[in-house]
Parts: C-alpha cells; sequence; structure tokens
C-alpha cells in the first residue's frame, strides 16, 4: 500500500498541471496581501462632507419661503464645514470639524438667518473662531476637557440611574482617552473602539434592560454585545485585533480567501486520478501488479486524503511567508476574538489555533467534494466530466442551502450541504438550520459511505475496454 | 511445467459472445505465437489472463493460482505489454521504469540498469517519453514488462513500431529468455516473423480456437504449396478452389497434400491441360494460418 501511495505522489507531482495551479495560488496570494494592504478598513471613515448637492438645492430655493429658509441654512452649515473640510489635513481635524464645529456652525446660521438675532450671532461668531483655532492646532484635548466637563455637570445632575450609568461610561471614555493621548484620528484604532461604543451605547443600554426581545432585537444586542465586549478588549489590552491589513486577519478568514484554491486543488487532484489512468492506459500496467483492484483504489483515496491537507498547510505556508514579507509577521502573535453568545463572553483563540479549528470545522466540505470527484472521476473515467460534476454540485449546494434557510422544506434538509459546514461551533453561533452537530455528522459520514461503497463496487467489478 | 493454463475460456460482453471455451497452455521455456484476425478475441483473451477483464466462464492459472482466487500471487511474476506501451508521457523514460519497478519489493537499481541495456535504450532513458517514438516506446514497454524478473511474458503486438533491427534484436531477447525458462505469449500480426523463433502456434478465430500446436506441425499437418505451369489457365479456373490462385497466364499455385496434389494432377491431365512443371514450396506460418483460417486475410 505504501510503495503504491509514493508511486501516486510521484505522479502527481511530476505533473505540469500541480506547478501551474501553484504559480496561480501563489499570485493570487500576493494580490490578495496587496489588496488587504492598500485598502484599510478605517480609511472609510474618513471622508470629507460633499457639498456639491447642497450647493446646487441652494441656488433653486426661495428665501422668502420660511420652509426653504430651513433647507437653505441647513445646506449653508454643509457647504460650510465642507470647505473647512477641503483644508483639513488630519482625519482628527476631520472628526472634530462634523462633531464640534458642525453645532456651532448650524447655531450661528440659524442665529444669522433665521432668528436674525446679532448679539447671539457674535457670540458664536467668537466660539465658531475659538473652535476652529483649536481644531487648525490639532488640539483635540482641548474638545476631551471640555466634553468631561459637560460629562461631570450631567452626571451631577441626573437621577435616572441607568442615564447616569450611561453618562458615567461616556466620561470613564473621555478620561481614558486624554490619559492615553488618543486622538480622534480615524486611523487610530484605540479611538475607533471609543467612536464605536459611543455610537451604539444609547441602543445597546436599551435593549440590554428591555424586557421581551424580539427575535430582531435579541440578534442585534448579541452583535451589540459581541461589539462591545470586543471594544473593551481593545482599550484594556491596547491589541489591535480589527486590522484587516495584516497577516493574522488573512489566516483566520483563510477558509473564505482561499476556498476558489482549495476546491481546484481538490477537482484537479482528485478527478484526474484514476480516470488519467483509463484515458491515458496506463490503468492497464497498474492493474497487473501484485495488488488487489480494492487495495489499488484504497491507495488512491489514501493519497488523496493524505496530500489534501498537505497542500491547504502549503497553502498556508505561502501565504504566512507572503503576507508576512509585506505586512509584516507581529500580527501573527494577536489573538482571534469570538463572541460566545450563549454565555455572552468572548473566547480567544490563537491564530494558528482558530485557523486549524476553522479549516477542521470545513474539512467535511472539503472530503465530501474530494470523495464525490474522486468516484466521478472512477465511474465515469472522464476526468472533465467529474470536475464539471464536482463543480457544479458545489455550485448548486450553495443555492440549495440559501434555499433552506427560506424554505423549511424537509426534503432540502437531507442535503448534504446543510450539514457539511460546522464553523458555526468555532465561531460559537448557533447551527442555522437547528440541528444538532452528531445528526450532521452522522449525514455527512452516510453520504460519504453511499459513494466510496459505489466506487468500490464498480471498481472492482469494471472490465478494461479497449482504450 | 505448465505456467499458464487457460482452460474453457467463455467471455461475454452483454449477450454477444467474445470467446467461445477458449483453452491452451504455456510451458517453462515455450514461446507460443497467439495469432488471429482482428475482432478474433486475441485481446481480450490477454486481458482475461491479466485480470483486466473479468471471466464469465472458466479458469485461468498462472503458476499454479487460479486468478480468480489468489489473483496477486497469480500476476507477481508475469510482465506484459497490453494493446500499446502506454506510459506516463510527462515523466522520463527512466521515471517510467522506476515508477513500475517501485511497485515491486525489493526490485534493484543495477538490475534497471541491465533491463536498459537488453533493450538498447541507454542513450534516450532520461529522455521524457513525449519525445520518444513508437519504437522506442515499445521498448521502454518491453522494459517495464521484465522488471519484476517475471517467469511468464505477455507481448501484445510488441513489434508495432519496431524496426528491422528492433525486431531482430527482439527476437534475440524473447530467444535469450525462454532459454531460461520464461514461458512467453506473443500476439502480433506479423506472423512471418514470429515463426523463426515461436515453438508453439495458438490460433484463434471468431472467439474460437481452431488450432494450438507447435509450429512444426502446424506446418506439417496440411500440407504444401505447389506451383503448377499449365498451357491453358482458361480451363483450369472451374477446378480451382478457393485457396488456390492464378499467378499469370501459364502458373497457378494450389495448397494440397500429397494425396490432394497426385488426384489434381490426373484431373488436369484428364482435362487435356499440359503439364510443364509442378514445383513444391514449403507454406509459411501465415499461408498456413490462412489455410487454417479459411483464408481470411490477417490485417
Amino acid at each position: 500500500m505504501i510503495r503504491l501511495i509514493k508511486a501516486e505522489l510521484k505522479k502527481i507531482f511530476c505533473k505540469k498541471s500541480f506547478y501551474i495551479v501553484t504559480i496561480l495560488f501563489i499570485m493570487y496570494a500576493i494580490l490578495t496581501n496587496i489588496i488587504s494592504k492598500e485598502i484599510n478598513v478605517y480609511d472609510l471613515n474618513n471622508e470629507r462632507l460633499d457639498i456639491t448637492e447642497a450647493e446646487n438645492t441652494n441656488s433653486n430655493l426661495d428665501l422668502n419661503n420660511p420652509d426653504d429658509l430651513l433647507i437653505y441654512v441647513a445646506n449653508l452649515t454643509t457647504i460650510e464645514i465642507g470647505k473647512t473640510d477641503i483644508n483639513s489635513k488630519t482625519s482628527n481635524q476631520l472628526y472634530l470639524n462634523h462633531n464640534y464645529l458642525y453645532p456651532v456652525v448650524e447655531k450661528l446660521n440659524e442665529s444669522k438667518y433665521i432668528l436674525k438675532d446679532e448679539e447671539k450671532t457674535k457670540e458664536l461668531e467668537i466660539e465658531k473662531n475659538a473652535i476652529m483655532a483649536k481644531i487648525s492646532a490639532d488640539d483635540y484635548k482641548y474638545f476631551v476637557n471640555k466634553n468631561i466637563e459637560e460629562l461631570k455637570e450631567k452626571i451631577n445632575t441626573t437621577t435616572d440611574k441607568e442615564t447616569k450609568e450611561r453618562l458615567n461610561i461616556r466620561l470613564k471614555l473621555a478620561e481614558y482617552r486624554l490619559k492615553n493621548n488618543i486622538s480622534f484620528d480615524s486611523n487610530n484604532y484605540l479611538n475607533n473602539a471609543i467612536i464605536d461604543i459611543e455610537t451604539d451605547l444609547v441602543e445597546y443600554r436599551n435593549l440590554k434592560v428591555k424586557k421581551n426581545l424580539t427575535i430582531d432585537e435579541r440578534e442585534r444586542l448579541q452583535n451589540l454585545d459581541s461589539m462591545f465586549l470586543k471594544n473593551k478588549y481593545i482599550l484594556e489590552e491596547q491589541i489591535d485585533i480589527n486590522n484587516t491589513s495584516t497577516v493574522r486577519y488573512i489566516l483566520s478568514n483563510f477558509n473564505s480567501e482561499f476556498q476558489i484554491f482549495i476546491l481546484i486543488y481538490i477537482v484537479m487532484i482528485c478527478g484526474s486520478i484514476v480516470s488519467e489512468e483509463f484515458n491515458k492506459g496506463t490503468i492497464k500496467y497498474l492493474l497487473t501488479k501484485p495488488f488487489k483492484r480494492r487495495t489499488i483504489l484504497t491507495s488512491k483515496l489514501l493519497t488523496i486524503l493524505i496530500l489534501i491537507p498537505l497542500i491547504i498547510f502549503f497553502m498556508i505556508l505561502i501565504e504566512i511567508i507572503i503576507g508576512g514579507i509585506m505586512l509584516g509577521f507581529d500580527s501573527l502573535s494577536i489573538p482571534v476574538l469570538v463572541y460566545n453568545a450563549s454565555e455572552c463572553v468572548l473566547v480567544k483563540y490563537s491564530c494558528f489555533n482558530y485557523l486549524f479549528m476553522s479549516l477542521v470545522a470545513c474539512a467535511p466540505i472539503y472530503i465530501v467534494l474530494s470523495i464525490l470527484c474522486f468516484g466521478l472521476s472512477t465511474i465515469t473515467t472522464s476526468t472533465s466530466a467529474a470536475i464539471t460534476i464536482t463543480f457544479l454540485f458545489y455550485l448548486v449546494s450553495e443555492v440549495i442551502k440559501n434555499l433552506a434557510l427560506i424554505y423549511n422544506l424537509s426534503i432540502l434538509k437531507a442535503f448534504v450541504s446543510i450539514h457539511w459546514d460546522f464553523s458555526y461551533l468555532v465561531n460559537y453561533h448557533n447551527n442555522p438550520f437547528k440541528f444538532d452537530p452528531f445528526h450532521s455528522l452522522l449525514i455527512v459520514l452516510g453520504y460519504i459511505s453511499v459513494i466510496l461503497c459505489l466506487t468500490y463496487l464498480y471498481f472492482s467489478k469494471k472490465d478494461v475496454k479497449n482504450i | 511445467m505448465s505456467i499458464l493454463k487457460v482452460k474453457d475460456l467463455n467471455k461475454k460482453f452483454g449477450k454477444k459472445e467474445v470467446l467461445k471455451s477458449v483453452s491452451f497452455e504455456i510451458n517453462e521455456g515455450d514461446i507460443l505465437a497467439f495469432i488471429g484476425p482482428n475482432g478474433a478475441g486475441k485481446t481480450t483473451t490477454i486481458k482475461c489472463i491479466l485480470g483486466l477483464q473479468r471471466l464469465t466462464k472458466g479458469s485461468i492459472t498462472i503458476n499454479g493460482y487460479d486468478i480468480k482466487k489468489n489473483f496477486v500471487k497469480a500476476i507477481e511474476k508475469t510482465g506484459c505489454i497490453v494493446e500499446s506501451p502506454d506510459v506516463y508521457m510527462y515523466l522520463t523514460g527512466y521515471e517510467n521504469l522506476k515508477l513500475q519497478a517501485s511497485l515491486y519489493a525489493n526490485i534493484k537499481e543495477e538490475s534497471l540498469t541491465n533491463i536498459i541495456r537488453l533493450v538498447g535504450l541507454e542513450n534516450r532513458i532520461y529522455d521524457k517519453v513525449s519525445k520518444y517514438s513508437l519504437g522506442m516506446r515499445q521498448r521502454l514497454g518491453i522494459a517495464i514488462s521484465l522488471v519484476n524478473n517475471p517467469n511468464l511474458l505477455i507481448l501484445d503486438e510488441p513489434t508495432n513500431g519496431l524496426d528491422p533491427e528492433g525486431i531482430k534484436e527482439l527476437r534475440e531477447l524473447l530467444l535469450k529468455l525462454s532459454k531460461r525458462g520464461m514461458g512467453i505469449l506473443i500476439s502480433s500480426h506479423n506472423l512471418s516473423e514470429l515463426e523463426s523463433f515461436c515453438n508453439k502456434v495458438c490460433i484463434i478465430s471468431k472467439g474460437e480456437i481452431i488450432e494450438e500446436n507447435s509450429i512444426s506441425k502446424i506446418k506439417e499437418i496440411d500440407e504444401n504449396k505447389y506451383i503448377i505451369k499449365v498451357n491453358d489457365i482458361k480451363k483450369i479456373k472451374k477446378l480451382l478452389n478457393s485457396n488456390d490462385k492464378i499467378i499469370d497466364d501459364n502458373y497457378i499455385e494450389v495448397i494440397k497434400d500429397e494425396k490432394e496434389i497426385a488426384e489434381f494432377i490426373k484431373i488436369l491431365v484428364n482435362n487435356n491441360i499440359d503439364i510443364y512443371e509442378v514445383k513444391k514450396e514449403i507454406l509459411t506460418l501465415e499461408e498456413a494460418f490462412m489455410n487454417r483460417a479459411g483464408g481470411k486475410k490477417i490485417d
């Protein structure tokens, strides 16, 4: 058996197609890392206000109409802030423009054009200039201190326990910002964690105290809870776990990033391992060696089951090398955090542990597809048929999975693709179809057994006709 | 000692019976010429012997092991080329040879070198097989079939693609191997090449064995070829049978045994045909076979 497996491995490693796919994979990995490096998720927060639409609208408004005047004043604020944005050099300044300058300019315009209160306008003009001076000096601490003062005042005057608690959280965040010198720079992960918490704090606290939540509300609460716990972890540990421009991020999403190449390797190897012997006539030499047919077929099956994990390991290694060179190796020490919804806690995995667990959880997908392709290759003795049908099966499986999520049809639930992905266990999610993992495992094993039985039966009885 | 024993072999594809009670035997040192026209069942028989096709009925024993009951032991000391030497084109000749050798236990590098020398591939063995001519692939196929030091060698059309020098070398090689006690089954279209070194012949037609005998007996059994010079070829036409033929205006060729030729000459004389010359020639194996197979041409 070992002799047969060695021979099979030699045949595979001597094929040009294997190296062509490997070169394509390396190129794909390089591109993935370039894209990951160039597209930083934080840049999305760095948007300037678009003033064109506001300018166009204002040119067509009748200022004698009170409603139009309100729109005109609002647009005027947008235009002014937008123009200030253009001169802003840092994302810190942009944030301050939108969150501290904007309300003052809004009030100023209201006073100037609607209330026509000259004194107030003058006061606000002075305040605006002071704020602008602080913004252009990038003096975020001025605003944080001001915020702290306001929060303290509100806490002292508030009697509602829930509101007080919420304000206390905000106060703690502001003090944390000040203590750790965290500006409003959108590229600073600590700043983003603080802002994320502040943005959803009200909704989160409300949902937490609310009784009889709907399904959607419960789901939203879980998402918010996960987000809060993760941001809390970021602030406490000062570790950037959300950075997408890291090799750790790519590895923790390995299955989705590189699944297409895993599938290509699977169909390339499994689709030809038996059929090619028939097509090229070499099966005659193979079957006239002193081995039983089932031994020969088992050796091919074992070759696949040994080789596919090795190839995945090789792919990971390549990604670590390429990603490490391009994005740095440091991120590999950062853990992957997964939210356990049933216990409302974060589960911490090391990057490699998470990768391993995810691959094991997805292994049934790859095993079923490998065995299906192997079976088709044996039964049809046509490489192209085996590859095409396997790919179609995979595509149809995805469709059936989506259909099963929409329609509650029992026939769909017997399909293997509803059961073959166990990654919900690693990510502590509920099974989307409410199946017991053991039940799913039995169905997957059932499919594998049926395909293998048919394949062995066919191969052991097959006559080698003229080639 | 019997190396290969095929007994009452029957093979059906669906309802079509392609082999009917095929039986023959190969002993140590035998070189059996397995001959028959296209579609007669030669390759099917070979495939059944090698376990590539299942038997519908009958038994095949190699080195005393029934292939149905103990295929692994039966095939262990068998080498073969079936139809054509199909090897891995993306590998070199040496890699192919080594790959096949790796499937047997304890095959030494030295024995591979000897085999390569034996088939005359020393200069091209490290080239990719995709660059080989058919003749070179045939040599490689023979090398592969010898890799396990077999005592039964089954060669289906091994002379295909070989040049005259290659055929001569193959003949010498097979004679050498048979002298070592190897039993060889060889099927070929080129019957004239077989008769010079085969000691047995097995003729198959439409899935049935017509004759299994030694080469010399096959030739003796029947008759000889007679070239007869006559005066009037027109008169003689109606007296000829299907195996006989007119060579030109004066010469005819007939295949008869001694009694028949005497009778035939009497008939010619009685029909007032002048006979100028009667020349006896020895039949080639192909002519003998054609006579056996009812004049059916081997292609």
